[in-house]
């Protein structure tokens, strides 16, 4: 079941306020996100990923297309109740602390004051801000801020998230606990929808993906499609000989990298080994064999590189 | 629920940028003022003199320190709460928690509906303390409990909703604290004084028919706080309303403001 369905969704903004000159942030984007998946949304900066996520949340108007979340139009808030948001560089009032903003953002999507306290006590000891929740908020470090900010987005135990640079700001152990946060709301079937720059970190968490280029949909779909190992190896050995060069380069196909690396590629495991017992019996040491993994920081810098 | 929420957010918002501590400040310097007015020899020897002339004179001493606490807290709590408020909306604009806000299941309508009854509030509340000790003392101190006092706290909160409609548009407008302190200054203090005054000053001066025509214009679509504030004092004093026109066009004003704002604000991207 889809809980986001997009359909030939445009936006156009004025470059300047009363200027005709008009700017497409969103180009006929159609995508789908199913319901219990992590779904990454990539593009390099100004791609219209921030728009997508705003019209989504009816927080920016689109200027045509379809738009339905829970298989709905968005016409209403209603569906709003069922859903969570982090924005990126989120500003909340300073002078709250960490609990009253957790019980101002959960009235304000809808629950009685006994759920909030309930959820609160729960979510800051998930986020790891339990000792905090009593100081205000203009005291937090950025990392604190952006814990307060999930957990400010998971109060409504919605169905549906929205994050936008969720990690940003947070040290490597703190971006490890959000991944787990994340991976234990997918377990409980919820839906996340996940705007990131640190590729490496989609690549762990997401099950599918959306590549977007100028308001344009470039690529999507499964990260272990994208990111699929290939068939090409890295040889790391002992120096090579010219004449062996050559029979490298004759007989295997390979591409010699320099005097002690060379690049072999074969869907078959025979021809592998045969490659080996050939530089084993030319008493050449070999000190690695590394199978190549198109990463998808890889991919996307390929894919973006050739749309420029 | 969520409409209430962001009603009290308003005056938490108030307690913490100590807008509330300055009501109060304010409010009870006033009083102290008052309640030291009142037991100085010479007022207490007027009271006496007066009370002297029977029930009469009693509640035209008391009429009189009501109109005068009427100017006052136009002028002072007024201009308080127009500084105060201001910044509501610029504060709620700001990038990173207009986004956050507008996520939640409230339409924007009630979003803008939700700030004008909270800065309303906050100012009524503030002038029931004012007006209702300054009324308590009066009443103890001449034994004249005059009720249509307490009505100023309705008239004075009306008066500030009206402006306080106009800032919150140019705040939605502009996303500036200072443009809305200093229109709505204008406006009050400027413009609304000298259009009240328009029949015996302009008018003296300028009798070219079109220029009274567009003066006339302003007079009748401008919000009309120093009427509202004589309609006010014409209450209390028991004298005869001429008119609750300028109170229904200050309303009408209002009314459309606020409709403009809320249009704004549906229509803009954030």
């Amino acid at each position: 079941m889809n809980i986001i369905t997009t359909k030939n969704l445009s936006k156009e903004y004025s470059s300047k306020s009363f200027s005709k000159e008009k700017i497409l942030a969103l180009n006929n984007f159609s995508f789908e996100v199913e319901s219990g998946e992590i779904f990454g949304i990539l593009g390099p900066n100004g791609a219209g990923k921030t728009t997508l996520i705003k019209i989504l949340l009816g927080i920016t108007h689109r200027t045509k297309g379809e738009v339905k979340i829970f298989d709905n139009e968005i016409n209403t808030e209603t569906y709003k109740f069922k859903v969570g948001y982090l924005p990126e560089n989120h500003k909340f009032p300073n002078y709250l602390n960490g609990e009253q903003v957790m019980e101002f953002y959960g009235k304000m999507s809808g629950m009685n004051t006994a759920g909030v306290r309930k959820k609160t006590d729960e979510l800051l000891k998930i986020v790891d801000m339990e000792k905090w929740r009593k100081t205000k908020i203009k005291k937090y470090s950025k990392g604190m801020l952006q814990r307060l900010g999930l957990a400010q987005a998971m109060i409504n135990d919605p169905e549906l998230i929205f994050l936008d640079e969720p990690t940003d700001g947070v040290d490597p152990i703190g971006r490890k606990e959000i991944r787990d946060i994340l991976e234990d709301l997918k377990d409980r079937g919820k839906t996340i929808f996940l705007n990131s720059h640190l590729l490496s970190e989609v690549e762990l968490i997401c099950d599918r993906v959306a590549i977007m280029h100028k308001g344009s949909l470039v690529k999507s779909g499964r990260v272990d499609e994208i990111t699929h190992i290939s068939d090409n190896y890295i040889i790391n050995c002992s120096d090579i000989s010219e004449a062996i060069m050559n029979k490298l380069m004759m007989n295997f196909k390979a591409t010699i990298l320099s005097i002690n690396e060379f690049h072999f590629k074969s869907d078959n495991i025979d021809e592998l080994n045969r490659l080996i017992d050939f530089i084993r019996q030319n008493k050449i040491l070999i000190r690695g064999i590394q199978r190549e993994k198109n990463t998808l920081e890889n991919m996307f810098i390929n894919l973006i590189g050739s749309q420029n | 629920m969520i409409f209430l929420t962001l009603v009290l957010s308003t005056f938490r918002e108030a307690v913490a940028k100590k807008i509330f501590l300055g009501f109060f400040a304010i409010s009870t310097l006033i009083i102290l003022i008052f309640l030291f007015l009142i037991n100085v020899e010479s007022v207490e020897g007027m009271v006496d003199m007066m009370g002297a002339a029977g029930d009469e004179g009693i509640r035209k001493l008391v009429i009189g320190f009501e109109v005068a606490m009427i100017d006052i807290s136009y002028l002072l709590i007024i201009t308080f709460c127009l500084i105060s408020v201001s910044s509501f909306i610029p504060s709620m604009l700001e990038k990173g928690n207009i986004d956050l806000l507008l996520s939640k299941p409230i339409s924007r309508t009630n979003i803008i509906l939700a700030k004008f009854t909270g800065g309303v509030l906050l100012v009524f509340f503030s002038l029931v303390y004012l007006i209702g000790f300054v009324w308590i003392i009066l009443s103890s101190k001449s034994g004249f409990w005059h009720f249509p006092f307490l009505y100023t706290i309705l008239w004075l909160t009306l008066s500030f909703a009206i402006i306080y409609s106009l800032i919150i548009f140019i705040g939605l407008v502009s996303h500036s604290t200072i443009l809305s302190i200093l229109v709505s200054f204008f406006l009050v203090f400027i413009v609304c004084p000298v259009l009240y005054v328009r029949e015996a000053t302009i008018f003296s001066l300028v009798e070219n028919n079109v220029v009274q025509f567009i003066i006339n214009f302003f007079y009748y679509i401008l919000p009309k706080p120093s009427d509202i504030n004589k309609i006010t004092t014409d209450i209390i004093t028991g004298e005869e309303v001429n008119s609750y026109m300028p109170v229904f066009s200050s309303v009408l004003f209002m009314l459309a403001v606020l409709s403009a704002s809320v249009f704004y604000f549906k229509k803009k991207d954030y």
